[in-house]
């Protein structure tokens, strides 16, 4: 099978997932107008926003596993998400409301705290030379836990009303409405996919070391940047939004390297469309086992991407070993 | 002679260590410099400052007459290419990804790869004899294949210049011997000018033309490879005393550390 052909499977996977999720739990005896609204106005812009999410998550994740060659780096291991989501819970909780450009504050604010995260990652990293992967994970998890006391400090301040928001959203949800919250994530995501597949053989040669992609000319320091940036401002999105969605970033490039290679050129658009897909199933999930109700999707994600999260542990020591 | 890499005074260092101070060399076109000196000498440095991975903090390093500074990432990719110490076995690449990924610098973002660069690939393949395990994984290359890899990667690039850091460290006599050979061919076949990284004090007096001997981060001797093997001057550098005999082939000097001392 070649590259093409795996790239035409996944899209074809990820489509029918797509396609089949507005479709199903929708059998309650309502009428025929009132299913029609469920479809149009709540499903489907659901489903495009979750698509829209976990392609973006993926991604984002794709391109740290490739800068820190190491596929236990991510935005959500070196705490770049929870550095978002104090940023988002700082916003909800000082009961700020502004917007920029039609961009909610709630996103300026994620973004922010995404940035200030990577920066501090990044100084550190930067530090010494000769920064080994598990100090790097190690200064990610650190990271995280600092900003997940200043999430619950933050939250024993606000009012049980704001409180209750915030844990409801830290815990990932999708359970939009309507087309405008797509509106808030689409340009976000669509910017950091273009620059990801811009930046596609910079990608490959980052696989390599920072030694060989300078001297094959690529500009590590400006492209490595660019990258921060532009997944902090996606990953700032999407935390805003949903919330601190687990795993996704980890799991699907790592799964998508195993199906498709390493190469940057097939390997974007294979995790675009799996990590859309695997969001999109993964809240079906959540809608559908205990319906009428729903779970949070975050905790499916990571109820899944815990154990993932260990067998990639194990097996990257037995390999080293 | 054109020189085409030019040294003046250079310092280099990262975060107030200082690893290279005040060296001053000089390469012509089509020269074979081998670069030696004990641990910590700052070679690698040296290497890694040409190739403008370590920024200078003073001096100035000259490439083809223009300032080091004054070239962009990829316009030194198409001067200057370089195979850093073995450690691309963990590369996640094919051999072919990996070689003809060595095409950067001739291209942006959405160009479509050229008949010309197809050229370049075989060519490295060629001249690296690495045609047979073009479809394999990097990964499970042993290290002489990889070594070779390393070396066809950095001629895909087609610039005038190699440089290779410790290129036979890790590989046994007979792969030592190959690669010396391949690089000495690319220098006299193909009239690539090469500054290599060593630590075989004979294999750089015999094989290269021009010898820089670094210590502590400064130059200690500099001349002709033939004048290099010298009790004193060896001496100092490692601080071990050598003795000397004459190769039953060749004739050729070689130097052995003294056991007795």
């Amino acid at each position: 099978m070649t590259q093409s052909h795996r790239l035409l499977l996944i899209t074809v996977l990820s489509l029918s997932v797509v396609l089949l999720s507005p479709l199903l739990g929708i059998d309650h005896p309502v009428s025929a107008e009132i299913k029609r609204q469920i479809m149009f106005e709540i499903r489907i812009p659901r489903v495009i926003f979750a698509f829209v999410a976990g392609a973006g998550l993926a991604l984002c994740g794709m391109v740290f596993q490739a800068m820190f060659n190491n596929p236990l780096a991510t935005p959500f291991t070196l705490g770049v998400a929870s550095g978002a989501s104090l940023g988002a819970a700082i916003y909800v909780s000082l009961g700020l409301s502004f917007s920029l450009l039609g961009i909610d504050g709630t996103s300026f604010s994620a973004f922010l705290g995404a940035l200030i995260a990577i920066s501090i990652v990044y100084g550190i990293s930067h530090f010494r030379q000769g920064f080994s992967t598990e100090t790097l994970l190690l200064t990610g998890v650190a990271i995280s836990f600092f900003f997940s006391s200043l999430i619950l400090f933050t939250q024993y301040l606000s009012n049980v009303t704001d409180s209750f928001r915030i844990l409801r959203w830290l815990m990932g949800e999708l359970s939009i409405v309507g087309y405008q919250d797509l509106m808030q994530l689409l340009p976000f995501v669509t910017l950091c996919v273009a620059v990801i597949i811009w930046l596609s053989r910079e990608l490959n040669l980052l696989m390599a070391g920072d030694d060989i992609a300078l001297s094959r000319g690529v500009a590590v320091k400006q492209t490595r940047y660019l990258l921060f940036f532009i997944t902090s401002l996606c990953v700032g999105a999407i935390v805003a939004l949903c919330g601190p969605i687990g795993f996704i970033g980890m799991m699907v490039p790592h799964i998508c390297r195993l199906i498709i290679g390493s190469d940057h050129r097939w390997l974007t658009p294979a995790t675009l469309m799996f990590g859309g897909g695997f969001l999109v199933f993964c809240d079906t999930i959540a809608r559908l086992i205990i319906a009428p109700a729903e779970i949070p999707v975050g905790v499916i994600t990571t109820l899944l991407g815990g154990p993932f999260f260990l067998w990639l542990l194990i097996r990257i020591r037995s390999k080293t070993a | 002679m054109n020189s085409v890499i030019h040294g003046q005074n250079i310092k280099v260092a990262v975060t107030n260590k200082v690893l290279l101070e005040n060296i001053s060399f000089q390469v012509n076109e089509g020269d074979y410099l081998c670069i030696v000196g004990p641990n910590g000498a700052g070679k690698s440095s040296l290497i890694k400052a040409i190739m403008g991975i370590l920024p200078l903090s003073h001096g100035q390093l000259l490439i083809n007459q223009h300032a080091i500074t004054s070239y962009s990432q990829k316009q030194l990719a198409k001067q200057v290419s370089y195979v850093p110490q073995a450690n691309g076995r963990t590369l996640p690449f094919t051999v072919k990804e990996f070689v003809a990924m060595a095409r950067y610098p001739f291209h942006s973002a959405m160009s479509e790869w050229q008949p010309l660069d197809q050229q370049a690939v075989e060519q490295a393949f060629a001249i690296t004899n690495t045609e047979q395990f073009a479809d394999r994984q990097i990964s499970t290359l042993s290290g002489g294949e990889c070594q070779r890899v390393m070396i066809a990667a950095a001629l895909c690039q087609q610039s005038p210049i190699l440089l290779l850091d410790e290129p036979t460290s890790f590989l046994d006599p007979h792969h030592q011997v190959e690669v010396h050979k391949l690089i000495r061919e690319l220098n006299q076949q193909h009239q690539i000018t090469i500054i290599e990284v060593s630590h075989d004090i004979n294999h750089a007096s015999q094989h290269s033309k021009q010898i820089l001997a670094l210590k502590e981060g400064q130059s200690l001797w500099q001349g002709p490879a033939s004048e290099f093997l010298e009790k004193d001057r060896l001496h100092s550098l490692y601080e071990q005393a050598f003795i000397f005999l004459n190769h039953p082939q060749t004739g050729a000097i070689i130097a052995l550390p003294d056991e007795q001392l």
